[in-house]
């Protein structure tokens, strides 16, 4: 009996899929167009980021706060960094999405089709990964425990360096999209 | 069952293998070109000695067997291909075992609690095959799950593989669990069903080979970049690099 449960669900999470697959299928990614692409990006500042992510501001947060007023401060960062998190995962898929137009969408491969799209899927990655971290940092009532983990620990998920894997989606992006116009790329870059 | 329509899959995969041939995809996906190459040679041997009854029970179990390992090889090839640009992490490497262990245990519970009617070796074949169709199906599963939330895209080799062989252990394991109820119709059902799944699994890995792989560089209807452009886009960088460095 439980193993036709398991099996049951097993075929309606494959029957899910290609229900998925067929819906991607038919409604393909949004055409967009140079215009559609820079008033769509949110900016990240990556110095906030380096700071939030520096092993040195944590400790000197932790020395200078009490350690009531420490854990405040510290979710507060960590609300600010989910944020950051947010908008990489957001701008890479406008990038992507923009690439995906640009090589052709209909065409298979035998995997991805640029460098963009790889340095693009390596920061959802990373962000999908922090991002579940900090969502479980978030909701756990840590206050009551009196722990509070360090921000310097989510440099790194899945094997990844955050900032250099956005830095690496940057450079991409600007090799890829070398055919705009010189103040097209420039405020590309900008607002990345 | 007539002949022809027996062997509707086995023409359908001698033009994949033609596809794969023509377009050097044993290069990227080698263990599915050795899976595609032994159907063929599989379904070939089945069609030869069909009329020897017990050369065609011996070789129809022996196939069956190549088929799951095979099938296990591929589903482990489409993991590695797909995870191997994502993440070189410890659990990375833990996934196709864990898969293969849920496969496998799943067959086991339920050949303990429903039998298959099978005894000696095609016992066990039948029992492995489900462990193969239950894998086929979690890694499905899986890429599609991976697909959705990293978004990428999924015209790509292995998801074209692994969406025809979802499709198909689909099937199998929609029959292995309900159409059971139907009683004597069963093989029939059986038989007409898993060839028509088959043959569609087949259809979409011949619609994913036959569109020729794209380079992974910009399309070449794009312009190519003028002297003057490529200036252009060197100092843009320069300026790009200097303004990081500043920036640290």
């Amino acid at each position: 009996m439980f193993s036709q449960i398991l099996i049951w669900l097993l075929v309606a999470s494959n029957a899910l899929g290609y229900i998925y697959l067929l819906y991607r299928a038919w409604t393909r990614v949004p055409r967009r167009d140079i215009d559609d692409v820079v008033p769509f990006l949110y900016p990240v500042d990556l110095s906030l980021m380096e700071s939030l992510l520096d092993p040195a501001a944590d400790f000197e947060l932790r020395w200078r706060l009490s350690p009531r007023a420490f854990r405040e401060a510290q979710r507060r960062r960590m609300r600010l960094y989910l944020e950051l998190l947010r908008r990489m995962s957001h701008n890479s898929t406008v990038l992507a999405e923009f690439n995906s137009v640009l090589l052709g969408d209909d065409k298979f491969t035998s995997g991805p089709a640029s460098k963009l799209e790889e340095e693009a899927v390596k920061v959802r990655l990373y962000s999908w990964c922090t991002r579940l971290r900090l969502c479980i940092w978030l909701s756990l009532p840590l206050n009551a425990f009196g722990v509070m983990p360090a921000l310097a620990c989510l440099r790194t998920a899945a094997d990844l360096d955050g900032p250099k894997t956005y830095d690496d989606l940057k450079a991409a992006a600007v090799a890829a999209f070398v055919q705009l116009q010189p103040a097209e790329l420039e405020t590309l870059t900008r607002n990345l | 069952m007539n002949v022809l329509l027996q062997t509707i899959p086995l023409w359908l995969l001698a033009v994949l293998l033609f596809l794969l041939l023509r377009g050097h995809a044993y290069k990227v996906c080698p263990w599915f070109f050795a899976y595609v190459a032994f159907g063929v040679a599989a379904g070939l041997v089945r069609v030869l000695v069909r009329n020897y009854p017990h050369l065609y029970y011996a070789t129809y179990w022996i196939t069956e067997a190549g088929y799951d390992v095979l099938g296990l090889l591929v589903m482990y090839e489409l993991i590695r291909t797909v995870l191997q640009k994502l993440a070189r992490t410890w659990w990375g490497r833990l996934i196709f075992p864990a898969v293969l262990l849920a496969g496998i245990g799943l067959s086991v519970v339920r050949a303990l609690s429903a039998p298959p009617q099978f005894s000696g070796l095609a016992f066990y074949i039948v029992t492995g095959e489900i462990a193969v169709r239950c894998v086929q199906a979690l890694v499905f599963t899986g890429l599609v799950a991976i697909v959705l939330i990293l978004g990428i895209r999924w015209r790509q080799y292995p998801f074209g593989i692994a969406t025809g062989f979802g499709g198909y252990s689909f099937v199998a394991l929609l029959m292995t669990t309900k159409f059971s109820d139907f009683g004597t119709r069963f093989t029939f059902l059986w038989g007409w069903t898993l060839l028509v799944a088959y043959s569609i699994a087949v259809l979409i890995w011949i619609w994913f080979f036959s569109v020729p792989q794209k380079p992974e560089t910009p399309s070449p209807d794009l312009p190519a970049p003028s002297p003057g452009a490529l200036k252009q886009h060197q100092a843009t960088m320069e300026q790009y690099l200097d303004w990081l460095r500043r920036m640290r």
